[in-house]
C-alpha cells in the first residue's frame, strides 16, 4: 500500500511539475509585457524597464523557470547571503561553509497588480471556493442518490423517462449556460420574491462597511454548480441500482424476509453507491475547477474569480498558484478516491 | 392429511415477455411430508427453479402466478394460500418458516457485508435477538455446518471464502430461523465432487437433527438419489413422473426419465455412444447400448501405439509470480505445474481430472505457450514450442484450438454466428476466395448439427447447448489438429451434454482430432479418454487407462475423488 501511494504520489509531482513548464511557456511567450500592465495608462520607458528588472522579467526563460521552482521547492540548498533568502519563511537544517540547506514553505511570489504574497490571497479564496464546491457536491448526491433510485425502482415507467430526460438535459448544458439562467431567473425575474442577488461574494461589506459573510450569496452558485453533477450521479445511481437490482444476493436478502425498505437501504444502496462516490469524489476536484465560469458569472469572490482576474491583468505569480493548486488538489484527490475503493468494497482493497 | 407441510396444487407460473405471455410451471401439483426430502429434477427450462422461486413468492418482477393454490401446514404457522398473500405475512413467513439454499454462492451472498452480518441479519429479524445473542447463536451454526474457524469465518467477506464455504455460509443462513421447509435450488452445482459430498452430506445430517423437510432442486439425477425420499421430474413445465426414488430409478415409466437416466455416461463401462433425449422421444424408447469391450479396446489401444506422437511434455513447470516487491520483482512464486510429462499420439484423447485449483487449465494453456512455463520440453511433431519465436509460433498456433466452458461469453454477442466462424479462416488467410470461405462455414454448420439459415443469427438466438456446437464449428475452422476442451460440457444440461460429447467423438473419427479433455465429471472423462491423468496440486498423482483409473485407484486422492461421485441407484 505505501508503495502504491508513493508511486501515485511521485506520478503527481511529475504532473505539477509538467503543469508549471506548460503554463508559464504559454504565459511568457504570449507577446504581452506583464510589466507594463501594472502600471495605468502613462508610463515612461524608464520606469516600466525598472518594474521589468524588479520582477526579474528581463531574465532568459529558463533563469525564470529555475528560479520559480527554487523558490516554490520546500527543501533548498542555498547560500547564506543569498537576495531571495529573506523572503522565504525557513528552517535550517544544517549547513555547510557558505550554504545552507534549508526547509521552507513553498514561496509563491507576490502579485504583479496588488504586491500582496499570492499565498494570502489563495488562502483567502481558497476556502470560499471550497465551501462552494462542497455544497454544490452535496446537493448533487443527495438529489442524484434520490431521483437515481427512484428511476431504478420504477424502471420504463413515466417517472423514470422523465428523470432520465432531465438528467440528460443537466448533463448537456455547459456550467456558465446554467449559472446564466439561473442569475436571470432566480436573482431577477423572482428576485423580489427569492431575496437572492445576482451578484455577490461570499465575503462582502455590510452597510456599516464591516466585513460580513452573506451565506446566502451561496445559494444560487451552488446550485447552478451543482446541476451537472446532479444529473451524472442521477445517471450512475440509476445504472447502478439497476445492476444491484438483478443480483442474486438481493433475491437472497428477499429471501431471508427483510421488508423492501430494509433490502434497498442494507443491501442495494452499499453495492449500488460505490461507483457512485468514487465518481462523486472525482467531481469534487473538477468542480473546484469548474467553479471558475460560476464564480464569474455571479461575481463569488473565489478562487475561480481571483484566477479569471489575474489572467485579465496577466498577473503571473497569481494565474501559476491558482493552477497549482488546482492541479494538485486534482492528484491528492485522485489518491483518496483509490483509497476510499477499497475501504468501500473489501474486494478491491485486497488486490 | 395432518403430516402434510406444503401443498401445491394446479401451479401455473407465466412471464410477460416481448413476445407474449409464456408459461414456465404449466399446471404442477405435489405435497411435501413434514420431515421428507423431495427431489425435483429437470433440464434448465424446464421450470424446477420457477417452482421454488413461486412457493416463495421471488419470481422476477416479470414473472407472475397465474392460477394455483400453495398451501403451507406448519407447526407454528397455517397458511391456507400463499397465492396473493400479503407482503407482512409473507416475510414472516420468508426465512422463519421457509428458508432458502440458492445457486452459486458467490453472487448469492452480498459481497460487501461481512458473511455472519449476513446470517445474524435473519436471526436478529425473526428471532428478535439482539446483537450480541445474535452473534452467539450464528457462531453455534457456524458450528452446526461444519465451519472451521467460526469467528473468522463471521468477520469474512464472501470472496475470502472458497466455494464450499460459501454454501455452508447460505445453508447456515437458510436453517438459521429453524425452518419447518428448506428449499435447496442446485446447492452445489459449480462445487468439485468431493466438496459436493460433503455439503450432500451435511443437509442430510442436518435434515435428521431438525427433521425439517427439504425440497431439493437439481439437474443432477445422481444427485438426487443420493438424498432425496421421492423425486418428481420436471419436463416442459409438467411433473412428468413422480414416486419414491428407488421406483423412478428401477423403473422409470415416461420416456424422459428414461432418457435422463440412459444419457448419463455410466460408470461402469465404457460406451461408444451415448443416447440423447430425442432418441427416447421419438419413440426409440429401445436404444441399443454400443460398448467397449475388451477386445476393442485392446484393437483401438494397439492401433494408437503404433502411431507417431503428436505432443511429448516433458518436465513442465509452470510457475506464477506471488508476492512482489518495490521494484515488481516477483518474492515468491505460485508452482501450479510440477515435473509433468506425458505423450499424446496422434488421435488420441487425455482425460485430465482433478479438483479446481489442481493444474488442469494452467497445464493445458502450457502447452499452447499461454502460462508463464519455467522449465521443460513441449515437442510437438518433433519440435520443441518453447524455442519457437513470436511469428512461428502463431502460424503453429493455428493448428491449435480451445472450447471453453461457457459458450455464452466465448461468443461475440454483436457478430453473427457465421461471421464468428468465418472470421479465424480470414485471419489466417484460410482457402483462396471468400465465396470459398463461406461455403465452408456452411459445411462446418451442417457438421455440428446446425443449418445454413442460421449463418446471419446472432448468438443469443441459440441454447446454450447449440453455442457451444457454434464454438466447436468456429475450433474447427482452422483444420486444428489439436483441441483441448477445458470443461467444454460442464455448463450443459446431461441430455444436452450426451449430444456434444456425441458429436465431438464423431468429429474425432472424422478428422483424426486429437484432445485432451479437461473437466471435474470422472464419468464425462472416463467415456472420453483412451488414457486419463489425474492431477492435484499441480502433479500428476495417477495415471492409465479410464478402467484401470476407475477399478484399481493406486493413489488416495484419486480414491477420495471417485469414491465422491454421486452414484445414485445403479
Amino acid at each position: 500500500m505505501q508503495h502504491y501511494i508513493f508511486r501515485k504520489l511521485s506520478y503527481g509531482l511529475l504532473v505539477l511539475l509538467m503543469v508549471i513548464l506548460l503554463v508559464s511557456s504559454i504565459i511568457y511567450l504570449a507577446p504581452v509585457d506583464p510589466a507594463r500592465l501594472t502600471f495605468g495608462q502613462r508610463a515612461d520607458v524608464e520606469t516600466v524597464k525598472a518594474k521589468k528588472e524588479a520582477l526579474g522579467l528581463d531574465e532568459p526563460l529558463y533563469y525564470q523557470l529555475g528560479y520559480y521552482l527554487r523558490d516554490i521547492s520546500p527543501i533548498n540548498f542555498i547560500r547564506t547571503n543569498h537576495p531571495a533568502i529573506h523572503q522565504y519563511n525557513y528552517f535550517k537544517i544544517f549547513s555547510v561553509s557558505e550554504r545552507m540547506f534549508i526547509m521552507k514553505k513553498p514561496y509563491l511570489r507576490d502579485s504583479f497588480q496588488q504586491g500582496r504574497p499570492v499565498s494570502t490571497m489563495l488562502a483567502e479564496a481558497i476556502p470560499r471556493t471550497l465551501i462552494l464546491a462542497l455544497i454544490a457536491i452535496v446537493i448533487a448526491l443527495i438529489v442524484g442518490i434520490v431521483f437515481g433510485i427512484i428511476a431504478a425502482l420504477n424502471k420504463d415507467t413515466w417517472l423514470d423517462q422523465t428523470i432520465i430526460s432531465i438528467s440528460i438535459l443537466g448533463i448537456s448544458l455547459p456550467s456558465y449556460v446554467t449559472a446564466i439562467i439561473f442569475a436571470l431567473i432566480f436573482g431577477y425575474w423572482l428576485q423580489a420574491w427569492t431575496g437572492l442577488e445576482m451578484q455577490g461574494g461570499l465575503v462582502g461589506l455590510d452597510d456599516f462597511g464591516d466585513e460580513k459573510i452573506f451565506w446566502k450569496n451561496l445559494i444560487l452558485p451552488g446550485l447552478a454548480l451543482g446541476v451537472r453533477p446532479i444529473a451524472i450521479i442521477t445517471q450512475l445511481t440509476r445504472s447502478a441500482s439497476l445492476d444491484v437490482l438483478d443480483q442474486d444476493y438481493i433475491r437472497t436478502a428477499s429471501a431471508k424476509g427483510l421488508s423492501f425498505v430494509k433490502v434497498i437501504r442494507k443491501h442495494l444502496l452499499r453495492n449500488a453507491l460505490n461507483p457512485v462516490f468514487t465518481a462523486a469524489s472525482g467531481w469534487f476536484a473538477s468542480l473546484l475547477a469548474g467553479a471558475f465560469f460560476v464564480e464569474n458569472v455571479f461575481g463569488y469572490n473565489g478562487l475561480g474569480l481571483l484566477t479569471v482576474q489575474a489572467l485579465l491583468s496577466y498577473d503571473i505569480p497569481v494565474i501559476l498558484g491558482a493552477v497549482l493548486f488546482t492541479a494538485g488538489s486534482f492528484v491528492v484527490l485522485n489518491i483518496l478516491v483509490d483509497l476510499m475503493y477499497g475501504l468501500i468494497d473489501p474486494r478491491i482493497a485486497k488486490q | 392429511m395432518s403430516d402434510i407441510l406444503l401443498s401445491v396444487k394446479n401451479l401455473v407460473t407465466s412471464f410477460s415477455t416481448d413476445s407474449g405471455k409464456v408459461a414456465a410451471v404449466k399446471g404442477i401439483s405435489f405435497d411435501i411430508k413434514k420431515g421428507e426430502t423431495l427431489g425435483i429434477v429437470g433440464e434448465s427450462g424446464s421450470g424446477k427453479s420457477v417452482t421454488s422461486l413461486s412457493i416463495m413468492q421471488l419470481l422476477a418482477s416479470n414473472g407472475f402466478i397465474e392460477s394455483g393454490k400453495i398451501s403451507f401446514l406448519g407447526k407454528h404457522k397455517n397458511v391456507e394460500n400463499l397465492v396473493g398473500l400479503d407482503n407482512i405475512s409473507l416475510r414472516e413467513l420468508r426465512g422463519n418458516h421457509i428458508g432458502m439454499v440458492f445457486q452459486e454462492s458467490m453472487s448469492a451472498l452480498n459481497p460487501v457485508m461481512r458473511c455472519g452480518e449476513q446470517v445474524a441479519e435473519a436471526i436478529r429479524l425473526h428471532l428478535k435477538e439482539d446483537r450480541s445473542t445474535a452473534k452467539e447463536s450464528v457462531l453455534k451454526l457456524f458450528e452446526k455446518v461444519e465451519l472451521p474457524d467460526p469467528e473468522r469465518i463471521y468477520a469474512a467477506y464472501p470472496h475470502e471464502l472458497s466455494g464450499g464455504q460459501m454454501q455452508r455460509v447460505m445453508i447456515a443462513m437458510a436453517i438459521s430461523c429453524n425452518p419447518e421447509l428448506l428449499i435447496a435450488d442446485e446447492p452445489t452445482t459449480a462445487l468439485d465432487v468431493t466438496v459436493q459430498k460433503s455439503i450432500l452430506k451435511l443437509i442430510s445430517d442436518l435434515q435428521l437433527q431438525t427433521n425439517s423437510a427439504v425440497l431439493f432442486i437439481t439437474h443432477d439425477l445422481g444427485v438426487v438419489a443420493e438424498v432425496a425420499d421421492r423425486v418428481a421430474v420436471m419436463y416442459q413445465g409438467k411433473i412428468v413422473e413422480e414416486g419414491p426414488v428407488e421406483k423412478i430409478f428401477r423403473s422409470p415409466q415416461h420416456h424422459y426419465t428414461k432418457s435422463l437416466l440412459a444419457c448419463r455416461p455410466p460408470l461402469n463401462r465404457k460406451v461408444k455412444r451415448l443416447p440423447t433425449v430425442s432418441d427416447f422421444l421419438k419413440g426409440k424408447g429401445n436404444f441399443v447400448e454400443k460398448v467397449w469391450n475388451s477386445t476393442s479396446l485392446k484393437e483401438r489401444r494397439a492401433v494408437l501405439s503404433e502411431r507417431e506422437d503428436l505432443l511429448k511434455v516433458k518436465d513442465l513447470n509452470v510457475r506464477f509470480a506471488g508476492k512482489k516487491n518495490w521494484f515488481g520483482k516477483p518474492l515468491s512464486y505460485i508452482q501450479a505445474v510440477k515435473n509433468v510429462s506425458f505423450t499424446l499420439k496422434k488421435g488420441e484423447t487425455l482425460g485430465l481430472v482433478g479438483e479446481s485449483g489442481s493444474g488442469k487449465t494452467t497445464l493445458s494453456r502450457a502447452i499452447l505457450r499461454l502460462a508463464p512455463i519455467r522449465s521443460g520440453k513441449v515437442i510437438f511433431e518433433g519440435e520443441n514450442i518453447l524455442e519457437f519465436g513470436t511469428e512461428q509460433l502463431r502460424k503453429w498456433r493455428k493448428g491449435f484450438q480451445i472450447i471453453f466452458q461457457d459458450p455464452a461469453s466465448a461468443l461475440n454477442p454483436r457478430m453473427t454466428i457465421g461471421r464468428a466462424i468465418l472470421e479465424p479462416m480470414t485471419v489466417h488467410g484460410i482457402y483462396n476466395s471468400s465465396e470459398e470461405r463461406v461455403k465452408q462455414v456452411f459445411l462446418l454448420l451442417e457438421k455440428v448439427g446446425l443449418k445454413r439459415e442460421h449463418f446471419d443469427r446472432y448468438p443469443h438466438e441459440f441454447s446454450g447447448g447449440q453455442k457451444q456446437r457454434i464454438c466447436i464449428a468456429r475450433a474447427l475452422a482452422l483444420k486444428p489438429k489439436f483441441i483441448i476442451c477445458d470443461e467444454s460440457v460442464s455448463a450443459l444440461d446431461v441430455s444436452v451434454q450426451a449430444q456434444v460429447l456425441n458429436l465431438l467423438l464423431d468429429l474425432q473419427e472424422e478428422f483424426e482430432l486429437t484432445y485432451i479433455f479437461i473437466s471435474h465429471d470422472l464419468s464425462v472423462v472416463q467415456m472420453m479418454s483412451d488414457r486419463i491423468l489425474v492431477m492435484n496440486n499441480g502433479e500428476i498423482v495417477e495415471q492409465g487407462y479410464p478402467e484401470d483409473v476407475y477399478n484399481n485407484p493406486k493413489e488416495k486422492y484419486t480414491q477420495q475423488l471417485i469414491n465422491a461421485i454421486p452414484r445414485g441407484i445403479v
